[in-house]
């Protein structure tokens, strides 16, 4: 195999493991949102305080996934 | 369903089908080509006044504060002077709605004494941020832009300089309807490398043919030598040179028969590996392209005819992958803007917290008060520091969220167009409340933040505390 293969191929794995890190986003997120939709079912009263809370916490379990996007687009597209 | 297709609108459909074909046949065909950072503009594009190359990222961040300027200016026009007039309808009605709106979300969370400094640090970012997300669904944005080789600068540490290399992995190749294709899976030779190995084709064969001859001559003095000396011819014959050397001319002719054969062998060689490229539709050699001078269309019937000489120094030369350079990009894919905004941000929140309590904001991160009063004193320190490395992180957090979740959203749309050229909508539509999402998550944390900065913890430990009491 040529060394710009080798290259482009290490570049791809490594980009697609980074993208693991997105799971844990993805489970904070369900959890997050699934726990405030029944907060909301029990007292709706209280949805736009809740829907503040809950858009806080998605946005920082979001955050860790974006951390693992952006070191996969770094390797895909910075790294030569 | 039937009525929409009435009157004009059949026109302008009319009208974007054959702008399609146009562009089809005229404008080269683009390879999708992603990159991070800000593309600049090619030579000659500079920032008025400053010695610097604009950047597309920049050009959309300019025209984000003209829209925002243009908004402005309509609104406080459109603004009913006194509260008993009615205010004009249509899109001023879309900004009270908003704002309002807004105001009532931002006051639940951080009404209070600095509720005007923080919701006007709210909407600004707000406004701001939300106007540079859509931008990514304006069409146009993105797509059209420079026409340029995809070269791209490659450190040559022999030469010790930076040197344009095309990148390889396409070739244009011609195909129905006159239209050029790209294809990804040739193997791409630059021109220079071309005409490089077409040089070292042409060396080889010349040497084979050296060589042939020599050996031919050497064969044919040998063979005079024992002529000459018949009596001393019993030495054993290592070049085997027997029956060459009965007749001069006849080893001119063998001579110049192997050594062509010898040439020509090379040079088949190289034909025949040029046309194994060929075969998989890759250009071999030098062509022009479509829309320069000296241009022939792809002839298979000429296949055959390999130039193995082409001028490298030719404007045909020029044949490399295409990409689009796009003159506006959305800017909140460039990490400057996203780094500037989330900085603001930062400054206003440390601002406004030493605005609210004044020095003693200090002791929200060194906080040595309570380190030889109590037991967990110790404790104190070390979460103020944990604060401080927190606030720093803040920055980081702030920036690389927006970036990631633009820049994946534009890549999206992007891929989506070069997959499917007419129905990437729905991922238009989710882009749509991507981009307000962002725009609400940016502006609500600096809110929240700026809130929290304000409200001193000692003061409300000691408050409950008293109140238990």
């Amino acid at each position: 195999m040529d060394p710009q293969s080798t290259i482009i191929l290490g570049k791809a794995i490594g980009a697609g493991l980074a993208m693991i890190g997105a799971a844990g986003g993805g489970i904070g997120i369900g959890l997050s949102v699934g726990g405030a939709v029944q907060a909301m079912g029990r007292n709706p009263d209280h949805t736009a305080t809740i829907q503040t809370n809950m858009i806080l916490g998605v946005a920082f379990a979001e955050a860790v996934a974006i951390y693992a996007l952006v070191v996969s687009l770094i390797i895909l597209f910075v790294l030569s | 369903m039937n009525s929409f297709w009435n009157g004009k609108r059949r026109f302008v459909a009319l009208l974007m089908f054959l702008a399609g074909v146009f562009v089809a046949l005229r404008v080269p065909p683009v390879i999708p080509f992603i990159q991070l950072p800000g593309e600049k503009f090619p030579e000659g594009f500079n920032i008025p006044f400053v010695d610097i190359r604009w950047t597309n990222t920049m050009v959309g961040s300019v025209l984000v504060w003209i829209v925002l300027l243009l908004f402005a200016v309509y609104v406080t026009r459109r603004r009913p002077k006194d509260g008993n007039e009615v205010p004009p309808g249509g899109f001023y009605y879309l900004f009270e709605v908003l704002f309002e709106g807004l105001m009532g979300f931002v006051g639940g969370i951080a009404g209070g004494r600095h509720f005007r400094l923080i919701f006007n640090m709210f909407m600004t970012i707000f406004l701001v941020v939300l106007m540079a997300n859509w931008m990514e669904l304006v069409p146009g944005v993105d797509t059209i832009g420079f026409i340029h080789p995809h070269v791209k600068e490659k450190y040559d540490a022999e030469a010790d300089e930076y040197k344009l290399v095309t990148t390889d992995g396409y070739e244009i190749y011609q195909g129905f309807l006159g239209i050029s294709y790209v294809n990804g899976q040739c193997d791409w030779i630059s021109p220079a490398d071309e005409a490089a190995a077409d040089q070292a084709a042409l060396a080889n064969a010349e040497l084979a043919r050296l060589a042939a001859a020599e050996g031919v001559a050497v064969k044919a003095a040998y063979a005079r030598y024992q002529a000459e000396h018949n009596g001393h011819g019993d030495d054993a014959t290592q070049e085997g040179g027997d029956g060459h050397g009965a007749d001069d001319h006849a080893d001119e002719a063998v001579e110049s028969d192997e050594a062509t054969a010898a040439y020509d062998e090379v040079l088949a060689a190289r034909v025949a590996e040029k046309q194994a490229r060929r075969d998989r539709s890759c250009y071999t050699g030098v062509a022009a392209a479509p829309w320069q001078d000296g241009y022939e269309p792809y002839d298979k019937t000429k296949s055959k005819d390999i130039s193995l000489h082409p001028d490298p120094s030719s404007d045909a030369a020029k044949l490399v992958p295409w990409v689009v350079l796009p003159f506006v990009r959305v800017p909140s894919t460039d990490l400057n803007m996203t780094l500037t905004i989330a900085l603001i941000s930062f400054v206003m929140i440390q601002f406004i917290g030493f605005k609210a309590l004044g020095i003693g904001y200090l002791t929200k991160f060194f906080n040595f008060g309570t380190l030889f009063k109590s037991p967990l004193g110790g404790i104190d320190v070390a979460v103020g520091l944990l604060e401080l490395i927190g606030d720093f992180a803040k920055i980081l957090s702030f920036s690389f969220r927006l970036l990631g979740n633009i820049f994946a959203g534009s890549i999206l749309l992007f891929v989506m167009s070069f997959l499917v050229p007419i129905l990437p909508w729905p991922f238009f539509i989710l882009e749509f409340f991507v981009g307000v999402i962002q725009a609400l998550v940016f502006a609500l944390l600096t809110a929240i933040f700026m809130n929290l900065a304000t409200i001193s913890h000692h003061h409300d430990d000691d408050h409950d505390h008293a109140e238990a009491h």
